[in-house]
C-alpha cells in the first residue's frame, strides 16, 4: 500500500541567517513545487509541522524558519550536511499564470514575506510578464526583518514599488505604522481590471488588509489570501486545518477572498 | 432430464467434439455419423444448419470418404497442400496472439489451468498442445464434473467462444467438403448452448446464495464458532472491563472468548474505533538519517461484534481516512487495518440511556457480515454474506430478521442550515460563548466518539543521546485549547465555546456538505453525554444550537 505520510531524507545544503531568531535552510529536492506551497518538515526528536517555501533554485528549496516553539527550536540545531526529513510540496499555490501581464500587490507581515517571496523573485526575474509589482512588507520591529538583502533588490527595480514598514518604530528605508495604513498608497483603482493583490500574514492583519483593499476600489475576487494552519499531516486526514467544510492543507492554502471571507474560525 | 441426465449429455458431446478435431475419423466413425438420425429440429440454428450440412456430405460422399476426409483433415488443420496462411489451425493461440502465432499467451495460460488441476494430455495424440481445440474441450468437461457454473461459464466465455467462431469461419473458408464444416457449425452451436445454460446455472447458484440464511445457535454453539474463529480472527465485543484495581467498571471493546462476556444492556463507554483506529499507533522508526515504515504485529483479521450505529460510524471514519483528498489519498495506516475488519452486527437489547440514533439515522444497519441477536440461552445468527454459511452448516436454520431501534428516550432536531449566510449566523451565535464556562476543555467526549477521526503526531526517542525513535500518532479533540495553536502559539479559536461550535457544526453540518451523503457525522451514539464530566449533554447542544439558529433566522428577516 502507498503510504502518503512517509517522509524522505533529505540533506541540508546550507543554513543562512536572516535575523537573530530566524534561519532559512536550503535543503536538497529534486522535483517541482508551486510558489506558495508548502512541505511537511520534520524534526527527528520533535515532530512535524508545516512550512513555506520561501525559496527554490535547481534541486533545492528553502524553508525560512522562526525559533518558535518546539519544533522550530529543534531545527535550529541542525546545519549543512545533517538530514531533514519532509515530504510534499502540499496545497494549491498560488495561481500565478493568472497573475501574469498585470499589476501586483504583495502586502506580508512578519514570516508572511516567506510564502510570497519565491513569486516576488519569479516577477523579479522576469519583469517582462508584469506590469507593476507592488510590495508592503511590515515587520514588528527593525530586528525583526527578514530577507534585508532582497527586500533592498526589490526596491532598486523600476517596475516594482516598495513600502517597507515597522509595527512601531522607524529605522533607514522602514515607515512607521501597520501594513494596512499605507494600502491607501497604492493606485489600485487606476488599474483598472489588470491587478492582483497578494496579503499573507497573521489572521487579523489579512482580514483588516483585505478590508482595506477593498475600501480603496479593490474587486473581492482579485484578493488573494493564504492560511498558516496548524497540521499535522497535510493530506486531508488530521482535522487540525479544517474551517468549515474546507480543508486548508487540501483546498488551500491559498484562497481567493471571495471564498477566503466565508471560513470562519 | 435430471441433473444427472444432463450432465451425462454434456460430458458426452465434450467428448465427441474431442475427438473429431483432434485427428483423422476413421470409417468405424464415419459409419456411426452418417447413421446420426435427423430428429426434429433442436432450435438451434447452428446445430440445425451443421446437421444438415452433415447429411448433405453423406448424402454425396465419394466412395473412399475416409481417405478423401483425411486429406480434407490434412488441408484444414494441417496447412496441407495450401498457401501460408489458408487453413485453420485448431490453436486458441493462433486466433489470439497479435503475430498469429503457436504457444502464445493462451497456451501459457491454458498449461497453467492444466497444471492447476493436475490434468495431463497423456490420452490424446502426442502433438496436440493445451490450447488445441480437443484439449480445450476436455478441460471444459472436465469443469463440467468437477465446478461451479461460474468457473465453467468463464472458462467458456475466455477460453472458447473467443476463438471458436473465427475458428470456424476458417474452417468454412478452406474445406473441400461440407463434413468438417457442419461439425464446426454444431461444435458452436453446442458451445452456445452451454453458454446459455450455465449463464442461468450461475444465476441461480448466486440467488441461492444470497438468500439470508438465518440460523438458532445454542450459546454452547456460539461459542464455538467463536472458538474456531479465533484461529483466525480477534473478536471484540463490548465487555466490562475493571481498570487495575479500580472498582469502577467500564465498557470497552475487548477481545472475547464466550458470547457471554459480551456487554448488551447500554451502549459502551468507549467506542470500537480504538481497534481499527488506536488511540496511539507507531507509524515509523527512524535514525538520523533513515524511515522505516511500522508493521502490523500479526495478519489475523479483526471480527466486531458492534451495534448499528458503530457501523454507520465506520463508514464515516472510511469516508475521512479513505477518501479526504481523492481516491488517491487513502491513509495506509487506517486502510491496512480497516480492511481487515468484518462487522458482526449486534442487534440492540434495547435503545441506551443517551442514545439518539433514530434522530441520526442511524439506529439501522444494512453492512455486516453476520447479524446476532443475543438471547438468555440461544443466539439468533442471520447470515448476510453467504461466505459465512458454511461456518453454520451442522446448525439449526430459524427464521431471524434482526429487529432495530425505532425509538430513542432522547431525541434531537438538527439546525436547519441552508448555505453560507445560515453557517455564519450559525457561527455567530451568542449561544456559543455559554461553553466558555461550562466545558473545561477535557475532550473526553472526542475520545469516547466513534467518528472523531483527528490525531496528532509526537516522536518518541529510545534514548536522550541517539536520534533513534519512531513517530507515533496518537488521538487529538478539537475541544482542547491547544488544537489550532501553531508553532508560533497563535489560535485560530481560542475559547471553548468557539470550539463547541466547530465541533457541533462538523458533526451536525460540515461532514454531510462536504461528502454531499445525505448523513451527517454524528450517529447519536449517546457516549459522549455519558462521558462529559461537566453533565454538557450534546443532545441538547444540538436541540439549543437549532433553537438559536431558528431563532436568530427569524430575526434576521
Amino acid at each position: 500500500m502507498k503510504n502518503i505520510m512517509l517522509p524522505q531524507p533529505h540533506a541540508i545544503l546550507d543554513v543562512l541567517k536572516e535575523t537573530k531568531a530566524e534561519y532559512t535552510f536550503r535543503v536538497e529536492f529534486q522535483g517541482k513545487s508551486n510558489h506558495g506551497q508548502f512541505f511537511q518538515l520534520s524534526i527527528p526528536k520533535i515532530g512535524e509541522a508545516p512550512i513555506s517555501i520561501s525559496g527554490k533554485g535547481e534541486g533545492y528549496v528553502e524553508f525560512t524558519i522562526r525559533k518558535v516553539g518546539r519544533l522550530t527550536d529543534g531545527i535550529f540545531g541542525l546545519g549543512k550536511g545533517d538530514t531533514l526529513f519532509m515530504r510534499g510540496p502540499y496545497g494549491n499555490g498560488f495561481p500565478v499564470d493568472r497573475f501574469e501581464n498585470k499589476h501586483l500587490l504583495v502586502i506580508s507581515g512578519g514570516t508572511g514575506t516567506a510564502p510570497v517571496k519565491t513569486m516576488i523573485n519569479h516577477f523579479y526575474d522576469h519583469p517582462e510578464i508584469c506590469q507593476s509589482v507592488n510590495i508592503i512588507s511590515g515587520f514588528k520591529d527593525i530586528d525583526a526583518v527578514l530577507f534585508t538583502d532582497e527586500l533592498k533588490k526589490f526596491s532598486g527595480h523600476e517596475k516594482f514599488n516598495t513600502i517597507y514598514c515597522l509595527d512601531n518604530s522607524e529605522a533607514p528605508g522602514f515607515h512607521k505604522g501597520f501594513v494596512t495604513g499605507y494600502i491607501k498608497e497604492i493606485p489600485i483603482s487606476s488599474w483598472g481590471d489588470d491587478y492582483n493583490i497578494v496579503i499573507v500574514g497573521p489572521p487579523a492583519m489579512m482580514k483588516f488588509s483585505a478590508l482595506e483593499c477593498i475600501k480603496n476600489g479593490a474587486a473581492e475576487d482579485h484578493i488573494w489570501l493564504s492560511y498558516e494552519r496548524k497540521m499535522s499531516c497535510a493530506v486531508g486526514k488530521c482535522g487540525h486545518c479544517k474551517i468549515n467544510e474546507t480543508y486548508v492543507c487540501l483546498e488551500g492554502p491559498v484562497f481567493n477572498y471571495t471564498k477566503a471571507k466565508d471560513l470562519l474560525d | 432430464m435430471n441433473d444427472n441426465e444432463l450432465l451425462k449429455a454434456r460430458l458426452a458431446y465434450y467428448s465427441f467434439f474431442s475427438r473429431v478435431f483432434e485427428k483423422e475419423l476413421t470409417e468405424d466413425k464415419l459409419g456411426q455419423l452418417a447413421a446420426m438420425k435427423s430428429g426434429t429440429p433442436t432450435g438451434n440454428e447452428d446445430i440445425d444448419k451443421g446437421f444438415a450440412l452433415l447429411q448433405r456430405f453423406f448424402a454425396q460422399a465419394p466412395e473412399n470418404r475416409a481417405d478423401e476426409l483425411a486429406a480434407d483433415f490434412a488441408r484444414i488443420f494441417l496447412a496441407a497442400g495450401q498457401a501460408k496462411g489458408k487453413a485453420a489451425f485448431p490453436y486458441e493461440s493462433i486466433y489470439t496472439s497479435k503475430e498469429k502465432l503457436l504457444m502464445q499467451d493462451a497456451w501459457e495460460k491454458m498449461a497453467g489451468l492444466f497444471r492447476a488441476k493436475g490434468l495431463s494430455l497423456s490420452g490424446v495424440s502426442a502433438d496436440i498442445k493445451e490450447d488445441h481445440i480437443a484439449a480445450e474441450l476436455l478441460y471444459a468437461a472436465h469443469l463440467a464434473k468437477e465446478s461451479g457454473a461460474a468457473e465453467q461459464l468463464s472458462f467458456l466465455e475466455e477460453h472458447l467462444l473467443n476463438w471458436v467462431p473465427a475458428f470456424l469461419a476458417d474452417i468454412n473458408a478452406v474445406a473441400a467438403y461440407d463434413l468438417y464444416k457442419g461439425l464446426g457449425q454444431m461444435l458452436l452451436g453446442f458451445l452456445l448452448e452451454e453458454q446459455a445454460y450455465l449463464t442461468q446455472a450461475t444465476a441461480k447458484a448466486e440467488s441461492s446464495d444470497a438468500t439470508l440464511k438465518s440460523y438458532s445457535l445454542s450459546t454452547d454453539e456460539m461459542d464455538r464458532f467463536i472458538a474456531g474463529l479465533k484461529t483466525e480472527y480477534r473478536v471484540y465485543a463490548p465487555k466490562i472491563v475493571t481498570h487495575r484495581g479500580s472498582t469502577r467498571q467500564v465498557i470497552r471493546f475487548q477481545e472475547i472468548s464466550s458470547v457471554r462476556e459480551i456487554y448488551n444492556e447500554d451502549n459502551s463507554d468507549f467506542s470500537p474505533k480504538e481497534i481499527y483506529y488506536p488511540i496511539s499507533q507507531t507509524m515509523f522508526y527512524f535514525t538520523e538519517s533513515e524511515v522505516t515504515e511500522s508493521r502490523l504485529k500479526d495478519d489475523k483479521g479483526i471480527v466486531l461484534i458492534m451495534h448499528p450505529c458503530d457501523i454507520n460510524a465506520l463508514r464515516r471514519l472510511d469516508n475521512i481516512f479513505l477518501h479526504n483528498g481523492g481516491e488517491d489519498n487513502a491513509d495506509m495506516y487506517y486502510e491496512r487495518l480497516r480492511r481487515k475488519v468484518k462487522i458482526f452486527m449486534l442487534e440492540c437489547k434495547q435503545s441506551g440511556n443517551n442514545c439518539f440514533c433514530v434522530s441520526m439515522n442511524s439506529n439501522r444497519a444494512d453492512n455486516y457480515d453476520l447479524a446476532l441477536r443475543l438471547g438468555d440461552n440461544a443466539v439468533m445468527v442471520q447470515v448476510q454474506n453467504p461466505e459465512w454459511n458454511r461456518h453454520f452448516s451442522g446448525c439449526t436454520q430459524a427464521a431471524f430478521e434482526p429487529r432495530f431501534v425505532t425509538e430513542n428516550r432522547r431525541s434531537v432536531h438538527l439546525p436547519q442550515i441552508d448555505g453560507i449566510e445560515d453557517v455564519k449566523l450559525a457561527s455567530a451565535l451568542p449561544y456559543w460563548s455559554k461553553f466558555d464556562d461550562k466545558c473545561i476543555s477535557c475532550g473526553g467526549c472526542n475520545t469516547v466518539c466513534p467518528t472523531c477521526s483527528c490525531f496528532d503526531t509526537v516522536d518518541v526517542i529510545y534514548n536522550e543521546t541517539s536520534r533513534d525513535g519512531e513517530r507515533r500518532r496518537v488521538w487529538s479533540s478539537c475541544m482542547l485549547d491547544t488544537f489550532t495553536m501553531t508553532a508560533g502559539g497563535a489560535r485560530a479559536r481560542k475559547t471553548p465555546g468557539a470550539n463547541m461550535r466547530f465541533k457541533a457544526l462538523h458533526k451536525a453540518y460540515d461532514y454531510g456538505k462536504r461528502f454531499d451523503c445525505g448523513e451527517n457525522m454524528c450517529v447519536g451514539c449517546g457516549r459522549c453525554i455519558t462521558r462529559c464530566p461537566k453533565e454538557l449533554d450534546f443532545a441538547d447542544t444540538l436541540n439549543e444550537f437549532a433553537d438559536a439558529l431558528a431563532q436568530a433566522k427569524k430575526g434576521g428577516e
